[in-house]
């Protein structure tokens, strides 16, 4: 029988809502707004101020998916583990929030560190208990930017380690054990080495979306904090500039599918990557 | 003199393991493992016997009783810290690693010199005919190439004994009986210990020393080879080692047992008068004759051809008998059938086998 012909709804999706739209963000880039050919909208966003933003970026996402990992893989371990009685609540804590529109939780947090949010306040009342001036702020830096997203991208790295780490062989931790290696040696020289193709698809689905992050930035971080993602809406939505928030996109997408390709190539030798 | 003797190097006292607080995997075990023993541990799946070489080898811990290495407990040391080393039925190689990493897996951990590392590895490669396959991806190999990777890894380290579950399960036939040969081979030129774990009656006759049967967590009867299939203890023995036709009889007196309507002369004592008995009579026993020379009368119900010999079954009057031969006679024929005294087993009537 063949199959293919049941492909073609995708097939059509893909066409109409993936290759159309990229081939005009691709044509923007390389117009004026007459529909003249130009390469005015690249040479535009080499100045500094643009580079610093995209810079701004890529700190974040950079931090952020640091952040994500080095608080995600031990959770991801721990719930790996075949005799951890409490998987199922675990694991219930970390898909509960992604059943709620990301937007929400993120109003949800710039209530919580207002100036007279639960959290800001409570803060300042200990800092005034001993003694101090309790007049710190939580909300519109770069420390709230970053902790919105490390809240919001987080699932996305537990869920790959935790794949990965419960495909792990029982047998093949016990043979190390076995031959001699104590607790952090097999972690070492066996776990981590085996779970390394979820690290990178873990990374892959927190950075990208990291480094495109724009509503984030704009409610937690103020008017004042700009992300990538925030200038190329800005360019679409408030300037009317289409062509040079096109050039914007295509660089973002040049960035992205670089990276990729640079994690592809560490990351596929035991399979478990996205792509 | 302790508890343990001192020239066992292993010895089991009242080991027990519940799983989950009810299922009893192993019931007050007693073994002790001699130096240089070959000990197979035999039995049907869910019998202990894999519990009991895990429990040695430490990735598990016994709910009561100990576990001795040279005399000294080690029940709750960790695997690490045991002198054992395991072959994994599923050879467990690691993946992220070459043949030449994983045999040096072990020699690693322990800060063993470069050229010390190389030279056992090239050691072992050459023991288990695998030369020149250090660099290979162990995924490149197949099941019984990487058997072979993973005795290796086991035996690089010295151990004092090797633990192997199974090790033989994945393999064909042909291959199996290769290695069964390697393998014994192996242990005899090492001189060292083998614990080896196996469902496989006639892997257990071929390679062992002793071999430990056992069923439901309860060890049966522990004892060489030839003592194992010759003197079975009970008819789970009898049946679970080779073929038997174990049939219901009434033993008479001493040397006299009935069965199927005759009075049979036998070497057995000892069980008293008109006791039930269960009698065993292995299929290569039973001597196939004109029907009136027999002390049994029967008919061909069925005959295979095995290779070596034929397998028949030969009804009786109330039992079919199963009768190795390499006379073929066929179906419907009426035979008769003699059994010498020295080849009738008498056990104890077990009250359900």
């Amino acid at each position: 029988m063949k199959t293919k012909p049941f492909a073609a709804p995708y097939a059509v999706w893909m066409l109409l809502f993936t290759i159309v739209p990229i081939a005009l963000v691709a044509a923007y880039s390389f117009t004026t707004a007459d529909g003249a050919l130009t390469l005015r909208n690249m040479a535009n966003f080499l100045d500094p101020i643009y580079i610093t933003v995209l810079l701004r970026s890529l700190g974040i996402a950079l931090l952020c998916t640091l952040i994500c990992l080095l608080v995600g893989y031990p959770a991801a371990y721990v719930l790996a583990q075949k005799d951890f009685d409490k998987k199922g609540v675990l694991v219930l804590l970390f898909v509960i929030p992604m059943w709620m529109n990301f937007l929400l939780r993120t109003y949800a947090w710039l209530t919580l560190l207002e100036s007279n949010g639960l959290i800001t306040s409570t803060v300042n009342r200990v800092i005034e208990f001993f003694g101090g001036q309790g007049n710190v702020r939580l909300l519109y830096n770069y420390g709230a930017v970053l902790m919105g997203m490390v809240y919001n991208y987080l699932p996305f790295m537990v869920l790959p380690l935790y794949t990965s780490l419960s495909r792990l062989d029982r047998r093949v931790v016990e043979a190390a054990e076995d031959l001699g290696a104590n607790r952090s040696q097999v972690f070492l020289r066996v776990v981590f080495p085996l779970s390394v193709p979820g690290i990178f698809s873990g990374v892959t689905m927190v950075f990208m979306p990291a480094i495109t992050t724009f509503v984030i930035s704009r409610l937690l971080g103020g008017a004042q904090f700009k992300l990538f993602g925030d200038l190329i809406e800005q360019q679409f939505l408030f300037t009317g500039n289409w062509n040079f928030g096109s050039a914007m996109s295509l660089i973002m997408m040049v960035l992205l599918l670089l990276s990729m390709s640079i994690m592809n190539r560490y990351g596929d030798q035991e399979g478990g990557g996205i792509f | 003199m302790s508890v343990v003797e001192q020239q066992h190097l292993i010895d089991l006292v009242d080991l027990t393991k519940v799983y989950d607080g009810e299922t009893e995997a192993l019931s007050r075990m007693n073994l002790y493992i001699r130096k240089k023993e070959f000990v197979t541990l035999l039995g049907p799946s869910g019998c202990g016997k894999t519990t009991t070489l895990r429990l040695i080898a430490g990735f598990e811990f016994p709910t009561a009783g100990q576990v001795y290495f040279e005399g000294k407990e080690i029940s709750s040391l960790p695997p690490y810290r045991r002198h054992v080393n395991t072959v994994f039925q599923k050879y467990a190689l690691f993946p992220h690693m070459n043949v030449f990493e994983n045999i040096a897996f072990g020699l690693r951990l322990k800060k063993v010199d470069e050229s010390t590392i190389n030279a056992r590895v090239a050691e072992m490669l050459e023991m288990v005919n695998l030369r020149g396959f250090g660099r290979r991806k162990v995924d490149t190999l197949s099941g019984g190439q990487q058997q072979r990777v993973a005795i290796a890894r086991a035996l690089a380290n010295r151990p004092e004994v090797l633990l192997l579950d199974e090790p033989l399960g994945a393999l064909d036939l042909k291959l199996r009986k290769e290695m069964q040969i390697e393998l014994k081979a192996m242990q005899q030129q090492l001189g060292i210990t083998f614990v080896y774990v196996t469902h496989d009656q006639e892997e257990a006759l071929t390679m062992s020393d002793t071999i430990v049967v056992m069923k439901e967590g309860l060890v049966q009867q522990i004892g060489s080879p030839i003592c194992i299939y010759n003197e079975p203890k009970n008819a789970f023995v009898a049946d679970f080692i080779g073929e038997s036709n174990i049939l219901p009889g009434t033993m008479l007196h001493d040397e006299l047992v009935s069965f199927e309507g005759h009075d049979f002369i036998c070497v057995d004592r000892g069980f008293g008068e008109n006791q039930p008995v269960d009698v065993v009579i292995r299929p290569e026993d039973v001597q196939l004759c004109a029907p009136n020379d027999g002390m049994l009368r029967g008919t061909v119900a069925s005959i295979v051809f095995k290779g070596v010999h034929y397998e028949m079954m030969i009804q009786t009057g109330g039992f079919a008998f199963m009768v190795h031969s390499t006379l073929a006679k066929a179906p419907g024929e009426e035979v008769g059938l003699r059994i010498v005294p020295f080849d009738i087993h008498i056990m104890k009537r077990e009250a359900a086998l």
